[in-house]
């Protein structure tokens, strides 16, 4: 009974609704921030992974350049956060038109290299440019205006912050669920024939490219507002490898499990911090290792399974067949073709 | 001017190590491997290790240090790589990222992020005339045992049997195993092979930089762009692409120093226009 | 888990001090949070690590420690938790950090902070959360310049003091040209703005100056093209710091450059990377300590005690830690409170003398820490009598001529 009403759509929107608005209270705010933004860099790049088979290693160069963009806008011009965050995600959305009319051309596992090259050329370029983005030193001091309120307390700030991180996660929602969605798993599952049924396919992964880069930016904006900094952490390529990391625990392909892995890699990482264990690549590389060697349908695609079969040994047992598919796409992410040359 | 020249082919020596054993591990794995830079970092601290803890010194290093690593690197493969063949490449290489992750803090938590020094060897310690200009000795060596390396592995490769199936399954691996070449049992070797190459690369680096867990992290990614533009199916072009990469940011770093650290990727983007499967690679194929 | 419990500890307290009819910051000799709570915040783990870093914790545990041999049951802070964290020398890290310890951890104070990108974002932490904090680590004068507030003091040294010191000795000495590399951030850039004002200042000018990536182990490029210049530097300016510095000096003695005309100079030095070269790479090199622990027997004494702790000698770091932690819990005992305001109003314009500083003022107007410094250079290792016994103390410079004098740029 339970199990069937977790499966309906609204249902599960709603507990993670309440879910998201209950956060700063049940865990230090900035920490419940920190998971928000996580979350929606981590389904911009499920987006792309799970849906249109690439993966991105370098959307850190998005999430950064709008984190700095944010930041510069709210520090140079007084402009509300929101504005500041929306510009950010435009930014980003920009940047992602050169990196990926170049980068759509490849796939698989030149996809991932490529990218995570230009993100670090991003990188050596905010780090250089140092009169506009501060250098080493970051951009300090962004500040939260929003019509003269009080936001200066950080739980306050969440409830701020928060609709932009929904707004993103409902974007991506539309997203995979529409016409140009299909398509972008068509062109996943047999990018020959989808070219062959006449889709300019390098056009759509682009799409989806700078769709992924905005919501990413979303996220970015709102990080760089909740800290009031902007730094070359930011963009450096550790944060890309955090966000594919949070994807692949959470589970390719589902956008809730997205959601999932960013929550339990930054609870994870602050719970490590706190407890004065800082080399956290200890503990989440071993647990990510585990999870592409034994379990790679991750946490949500693991757990999804197991209520699917329990609910199969309740009613017939032929039930599981839409689930299949799913299993497909989780097994194989990436277009089949890259190196045999499809 | 010749003297940056010089001092960009040494740091192109070391791209040139490490795009080749990547290359190599590419072609008959089909993982790009992540961890590559991990392994380099691991053969600097080896070296450390062994001077600092049992007084061996470089020379013994050169050896038992690539030796090592090649054995952990068969041992890896045997335990956790081959779970994952026949699957997409992307799983290896999401593995050996968390295996990358997991190196480095360990080494970080060990030994701190700050750098550990290691003294050159003192038979390399004064500078070398050569002609036009002095040169630290110890930088011709380095130079000269990477090319003497990159030399002898090409010379394996097209020379002798082993090299053949090697090279045949890194340029045309559906047509090898069309002909029934089993390659199989070369894979262990073979990947303990390249990580062998990334722990010399280590040694050499031990005493001109600075010893710390990060220092293959970067540089990784910096190789990565590299073997694109070398073409990563391309054993010889990824070697050519190693040292014109380490050319050409040296002389950037010389007329343009603003655009030093990009221009590696400047290039990339280039080539991607130009011709997408790399300087040296087969053009079809690749979408 | 442990915050967690120390949160709700802080709630009780805070609610039975409510109900006492005196909340926080009531004054009346009141201590809020249950007790006084002073971290560091430090890089544990960089290339910072070993000139301040975990054994900076220990330094200011000691201060606690003498606090509470020295006033016993007379203590206003009966209750003295000392915390750390590591920052790992990432500003961004800083800033989450501070904030974290100031509302989780419930910090009074922050001490230490080393490099300018992360002190600068703890100031605005400070600031923000209206909480002390007292900078020893970094060396920017923004922090006692245009950055400076209510909350933040800045203790030890800056670059000013380090280019004056050593900029104008040097200069004076006879070297007129320069060629100064820094690392391309904040600490670097103020560092090479100092000591090129104190260069022409004293005659001298510079011949040219390029920023290098931070962190870097690749010199060479610089080194090849010193030589190059025109006209050719005398003194080669290095204002990289920690491992940056050890690897330069490395490389500057490969490349010969000493053979070839050109001296080196070093913008800051710490004795822990005059340890790690060995004294004969940097024997004769002058520099700027704020301070010393052979320089007399008190300093002796304190770093005697420090050793049976560490193991090791103390930088200028850790006992300008110790000092600071000292005077803080010093200015709690006159106040009577541990509230921020209250303690800042007894910490501006204070005069002291301790085992770190001397003759020492904390300026009213920019809370910066006036007080000795010494102007010391490298033994070469003949005269090395003891481990760690690298310096000669050619000079104090007194406090009033030691750092700048306000300018007006900071308004509190």
């Amino acid at each position: 009974m339970i199990i069937r009403l977790l499966a309906r759509r609204p249902v599960a929107a709603g507990i993670g609704l309440i879910a998201a608005l209950a956060l700063p209270w049940l865990i230090y705010p900035p920490v419940a921030m920190d998971i928000m933004a996580w979350a929606l860099l981590a389904v911009a790049v499920d987006l792309l992974l799970g849906y249109g088979g690439l993966l991105s290693f370098g959307h850190a160069a998005f999430w950064g350049t709008s984190a700095y963009t944010t930041g510069l806008i709210a520090l140079h011009t007084g402009l509300p956060f929101p504005v500041a965050i929306v510009g950010g995600a435009l930014a980003a959305a920009a940047l992602a038109v050169p990196i990926g009319y170049l980068s759509v051309r490849l796939s698989g596992i030149y996809f991932a290299m490529v990218t995570l090259a230009f993100a670090q050329m991003i990188y050596f370029i905010v780090n250089q440019w140092r009169d506009v983005t501060g250098g080493e030193n970051g951009l300090q001091g962004v500040p939260r205006e929003l019509l003269g309120a009080d936001l200066s307390d950080p739980f306050y700030f969440y409830y701020a912050g928060l609709p932009f991180v929904l707004l993103g996660l409902w974007a991506a929602w539309r997203i995979v669920r529409s016409p140009f969605g299909q398509v972008l798993v068509s062109i996943r599952d047999n990018p020959s024939r989808a070219r062959a049924l006449g889709y300019p396919v390098d056009r759509y992964r682009l799409l989806a490219f700078v769709l992924s880069a905005a919501l990413a930016g979303l996220g970015g904006g709102v990080f760089a507002i909740s800290h009031g900094f902007a730094s070359l952490h930011d963009v450096y390529w550790t944060t890309s490898g955090q966000a594919v990391m949070m994807v692949i625990l959470g589970g390719i392909g589902t956008l809730w499990g997205a959601v999932l892995g960013a929550a339990v890699i930054v609870t994870l990482n602050d719970y490590l911090a706190t407890a004065g264990f800082e080399e956290t690549g200890i503990v989440t590389g071993a647990i990510f290792v585990l999870i592409v060697l034994l379990f790679r349908k991750g946490l949500w695609g693991t757990g999804r399974d197991l209520l699917t079969a329990a609910r199969a040994r309740r009613a017939r047992p032929a039930e599981s067949g839409e689930d299949r598919k799913v299993e497909v796409a989780t097994e194989r992410p990436a277009a089949v073709a890259e190196r045999s040359g499809g | 001017m010749i003297e940056q020249a010089f001092n960009g082919l040494v740091g192109g020596a070391f791209y040139a190590l490490l795009a080749l054993g990547l290359a190599v591990i590419f072609g008959m794995l089909g993982v790009v491997n992540f961890a590559h830079g991990a392994f380099y970092m691991l053969g600097a601290f080896g070296a450390f290790i062994l001077l600092d803890s049992f007084g061996i010194g470089f020379w013994a290093a050169l050896v038992i240090v690539p030796v090592l690593l090649g054995l952990v690197g068969m041992a890896l493969e045997r335990l956790l790589i081959r779970r994952l063949s026949g699957l997409d490449p992307l799983y290896g290489f999401l593995l050996t990222f968390g295996l990358a992750l997991i190196l480095q803090d360990l080494v970080r938590r060990q030994y701190g992020v700050q750098s550990q020094q290691y003294a050159r060897p003192e038979l390399l310690g004064g500078t070398l005339n050569l002609g036009l200009f002095d040169y630290p000795a110890y930088q011709v060596f380095v130079l000269a045992l990477s090319a003497v390396v990159c030399g002898a592995v090409w010379l394996l490769l097209t020379r002798t049997k082993i090299g053949m199936i090697v090279r045949a399954s890194t340029e045309k691996p559906e047509l090898t195993r069309a002909l029934g070449i089993d390659v199989s049992r070369w894979v262990t070797p073979v990947f303990g092979f390249g990580i062998a190459l990334a722990g010399l690369a280590g040694v050499l680096a031990a005493p001109m930089r600075a010893i710390n867990p990060l220092m293959g992290g970067d540089l990784i990614i910096v190789v990565f762009a590299v073997v694109v533009i070398g073409g990563l199916g391309s054993v010889f072009g990824s070697v050519a692409a190693g040292f014109l990469i380490g050319l050409v940011s040296a002389l950037g770093n010389l007329y343009v120093p603003a655009l030093s650290q990009t221009l590696v990727f400047i290039l990339m983007a280039a080539v991607l226009l130009w011709r997408p499967a790399g300087l040296f690679g087969r053009q079809e194929g690749l979408t | 888990m442990k915050a967690k419990g120390l949160s709700i500890a802080v709630v009780t307290a805070g609610a039975l001090l409510a109900g006492c009819g005196g909340g926080p910051g009531g004054g009346g000799g009141k201590i809020s949070d249950g007790g006084v709570t002073l971290a560091v915040l430090n890089d544990q783990s960089a290339v910072y690590a070993d000139l301040s870093g975990k054994n900076s914790v220990t330094a200011v545990e000691m201060a606690v420690a003498d606090y509470k041999a020295k006033y016993g049951d007379k203590a206003v802070a009966d209750k003295i938790e000392v915390i750390s964290a590591d920052h790992q020398n990432k500003p961004d890290l800083a800033n989450s950090k501070a904030q974290e310890l100031y509302d989780r951890r419930r910090a009074d104070v922050i001490l230490d902070v080393p490099s300018s990108a992360a002190a600068l974002a703890v100031a605005t932490q400070a600031k923000a959360k209206k909480k002390i904090f007292i900078d020893i680590g970094a060396a920017t004068t923004e922090l006692e310049g245009k950055q400076c507030n209510k909350y933040t003091f800045h203790y030890g040294y800056n670059t000013y003091m380090l280019a004056n010191g050593t900029g104008s000795t040097v200069t004076a000495d006879g070297a007129k040209t320069w060629y100064i590399v820094y690392p391309d951030y904040a600490f670097g850039q103020d560092m090479n703005k100092s000591f090129t004002a104190a260069i022409q200042k004293a005659g001298g000018t510079v011949v040219r100056s390029d920023p290098t990536p931070f962190p870097n182990d690749n010199f060479s490029t610089f080194l090849l093209k010193a030589p190059n210049l025109n006209p050719k530097p005398q003194v080669l300016g290095t204002m990289q710091a920690g491992g940056d510095l050890v690897n330069l000096v490395k490389q500057y003695n490969e490349y010969k450059l000493q053979d070839k005309g050109i001296d080196l100079a070093v913008g800051l030095m710490f004795i822990t990377d005059i340890h790690s070269l060995g004294p004969d790479a940097l024997a004769g090199t002058t520099f700027t300590d704020p301070w010393y622990w052979n320089a007399n027997q008190q300093n002796r004494a304190w770093a005697d005690k420090f050793m049976a702790k560490t193991g090791t000698r103390p930088s200028f770091a850790h006992a300008a830690n110790y000092s600071a932690a000292l005077q803080y819990l010093e200015a709690v005992q006159r106040a009577g409170t541990d509230d921020a305001d209250a303690v800042v109003k007894e910490l501006e314009g204070h005069t002291f003398n301790d085992v770190f500083a001397d003759n020492a003022t904390i300026r009213a107007e920019d809370h910066l820490l006036l007080h000795d410094v010494e102007l010391a250079q490298v033994k070469p290792s003949s005269e090395v009598k003891e481990p760690w016994d690298y310096e000669k103390i050619l000079k104090t410079i007194p406090a009033e001529q030691a750092f700048q004098p306000a300018d007006g740029s900071c308004r509190l």
